[in-house]
């Protein structure tokens, strides 16, 4: 039994893997798509804990994603990975319902610090 | 030479061309003035032989009706003895001269073809029954006065007791009397005389008259107003013309003199801005170069901002790859193995090279405030916290010396913890862990603005005069390679620029450094 099942959305290769590797021995069921598309599809067939979504992407941006999760799905908390964080976007996204905001580079211990907090805020709502 | 010069002046030829009309004027009125003077004097000589001749006949009336001949004789003998009567005679139709004021003459008989006769016995026999005048000239080149005056036959003449005349003739003869004009010639020559020495003495009085006249009035004027002139051509635009006529002289000479005025106002603003374009030329340059080196310097900030946003988006996403597995890699080794420890360098210089990309984002974030009414007092308070508890400050002394009565500033509170931290941090590093940093906040007033000023002082190295000009540039730093990025003094610059403030330096080697960040009040007071 997995401790949650966590969906990471970035374009960058080295990101999606660092997610996996990080968060797959702690316990947690982890799905790896390339863009908001992908990501989407997969919301729809299954259901999900967390969302690590990057900020910058083609076609569809972080906070594009944000937004529509937050719509269909509020229950799914979202984590924004950024490469640079601006006061604009963070609070931006803070507005918009994300549960917490990671600058790139995290450390494994920093991403499973979030990723825990996330999952005990969702357990106590 | 002079004298053509003299002639070619305005006097000169003012003086030549009055002299000359006067001249003329003077030789004509003498003229016609002598020739009316003779005219006067020849037609009171002709009523004069009028009136001699009538004279003659009432004189001899008495003998001619006695027919006494030697009393006849005698008389004219008397009369023609007169002074200035050169020859009176009586001649008879036939030519003969029966009585002459020279005896010599009686009894000669003159032709009748030639002169007196010929006067009234014109070539056809015809005779004239009038006096006749004539003019002539005697042997000492004196004039004559000749009058013939005939002899009428009378009533008396022809009833006498003698019947010496018929009562057939018409005339009887004629009185024929030669008078000299020597003295009217003296006194008309007299008189021409006088008259040319008068006007000589009226021409002479009237030149030098006029002479003085054009001396004071023009040439005078004139020849001041060329020295002035020559005054001021040659430079001397102090002198001025004292020519104190009321004319059109003296108007010339104001005009002179305003022009003079004026000409030194002139060249005194052209010298005086001469003078002054230097510098105001110097200072518009160097404000010009202040700006464009500004723009310059904001322009290389705003680009290297851009470029570190992409930068920093492009390399985080390897850096987090490397951060990740490095972790991952660092539990397969024990603790105190030689891996282990290669591993945490490869970890550590990711992360330094994360904080180069952090440091290079702070230009892209300076625009980016949000700028509300802020206590600087607190925000210090605030940003000493974070650092008084970390190891570096065990042994620096902080002292704070804040005024209570700071006026607020419009800033965005994270930026100014930023330059704050910045501030103290490389304060901290100039101390080198051990001295007094003192930060001191107070209000001044420069420019008739009102500024809040923060004053971060440290008991540190100092720097010298070549890094100081420096600082501000990005990526210049004094620290050894991995500690210090170079961009946290251009990155509080850019903060503070952006917020209307201004950061100075003062530092003296071996004593210490002051940094003052000044920003504008907030106009609205608390």
């Amino acid at each position: 039994m997995s401790k949650g099942k966590i969906l990471v959305i970035d374009d960058e290769d080295i990101v999606r893997t660092s997610c996996s590797r990080t968060l797959s021995p702690e316990g947690y069921e982890v799905k790896l798509v390339k863009s908001g598309f992908d990501g989407f599809k997969l919301l729809e067939e299954e259901q999900f804990d967390i969302v690590l979504t990057d900020l910058k992407m083609p076609e569809i941006d972080g906070i594009e994603i944000l937004r529509r999760i937050k719509e269909k799905w509020p229950e799914v908390e979202v984590i924004i990975i950024t490469g640079y964080q601006t006061v604009d976007t963070a609070v931006k996204s803070i507005k918009l319902g994300a549960f917490d905001y990671l600058e790139k580079p995290f450390t494994p211990d920093g991403l499973i610090s979030s990723v825990t907090k996330a999952m005990d805020h969702k357990k106590t709502d | 030479m002079r004298v053509e010069k003299s002639l070619h002046s305005l006097t000169g030829k003012l003086l030549l061309t009055i002299g000359t009309l006067m001249l003329v004027g003077s030789t004509l009125f003498w003229y016609f003035l002598l020739k009316h003077q003779e005219k006067e004097l020849l037609e009171n000589s002709v009523k004069y032989a009028y009136s001699f001749v009538d004279y003659v006949k009432k004189s001899t009336r008495y003998g001619m009706m006695t027919a006494n001949k030697l009393l006849i004789q005698q008389t004219i003998e008397a009369i023609g003895s007169s002074e200035g009567i050169r020859n009176v005679r009586i001649v008879e139709c036939t030519g003969r001269i029966d009585y002459s004021s020279n005896p010599a003459d009686v009894g000669k008989t003159l032709d009748k073809n030639r002169p007196p006769c010929s006067g009234c016995h014109g070539p056809a026999g015809k005779t004239r029954d009038s006096a006749i005048v004539s003019f002539s000239k005697d042997s000492d080149d004196m004039r004559v006065l000749k009058i013939i005056h005939p002899i009428y036959n009378e009533k008396p003449c022809y009833t006498a007791a003698c019947h010496f005349h018929t009562e057939d003739k018409k005339m009887l003869g004629i009185i024929e009397a030669e008078v000299s004009l020597a003295h009217l010639d003296m006194s008309i020559k007299n008189q021409g005389i006088a008259i040319t020495i008068y006007i000589l003495i009226f021409l002479f009085v009237i030149s030098v008259a006029l002479c003085t006249i054009l001396w004071n009035l023009v040439s005078t004027p004139v020849s001041l107003l060329k020295q002035g002139m020559e005054r001021v051509a040659g430079g001397d635009l102090d002198y001025t013309l004292t020519i104190n006529t009321r004319d059109e002289m003296g108007d010339l000479a104001n005009a002179f003199n305003a022009m003079t005025a004026d000409l030194k106002k002139a060249k005194n603003e052209l010298l005086e801005w001469g003078n002054t374009l230097e510098k105001k030329v110097d200072d518009k340059t160097r404000t010009i170069q202040m700006a464009q080196a500004q723009l310059i310097h904001s322009e290389k900030l705003a680009s290297l901002g851009r470029m570190a946003a992409g930068v920093a988006h492009e390399i985080n996403s390897p850096l987090t790859g490397i951060v990740t597995f490095g972790h991952l890699l660092l539990k397969r080794f024990p603790p105190g193995s030689q891996e282990r420890e290669d591993v945490e360098v490869i970890i550590e210089q990711a992360n330094r090279c994360s904080n180069i990309i952090k440091g290079l984002l702070g230009f892209a974030r300076a625009s980016a405030a949000e700028k509300a009414p802020v206590n600087i007092n607190d925000v210090l308070d605030r940003s000493l916290n974070i650092v008084r508890n970390k190891a570096d400050f065990f042994n620096i002394k902080l002292v704070t010396e804040f005024d209570d009565s700071l006026r607020r500033v419009k800033a965005d509170a994270s930026q100014l913890q930023q330059v704050f931290l910045n501030m103290i941090m490389n304060a901290a590093d100039a101390v080198e862990g051990k001295g007094t940093i003192s930060i001191i906040t107070k209000n001044v007033i420069e420019d008739n603005t009102e500024f809040v000023e923060i004053e971060f002082r440290d008991t540190g190295t100092g720097i010298s005069e070549e890094n100081i000009e420096k600082i501000f540039e990005p990526f210049f730093t004094t620290k050894p390679v991995g500690k210090g990025t170079g961009l946290g003094l251009a990155v509080s610059h850019g903060i503070v620029l952006d917020h209307g403030g201004k950061l100075l330096v003062k530092s003296k080697p071996g004593e210490g450094t002051s940094f003052f960040v000044k920003f504008p009040a907030d106009k609205e007071k608390p």
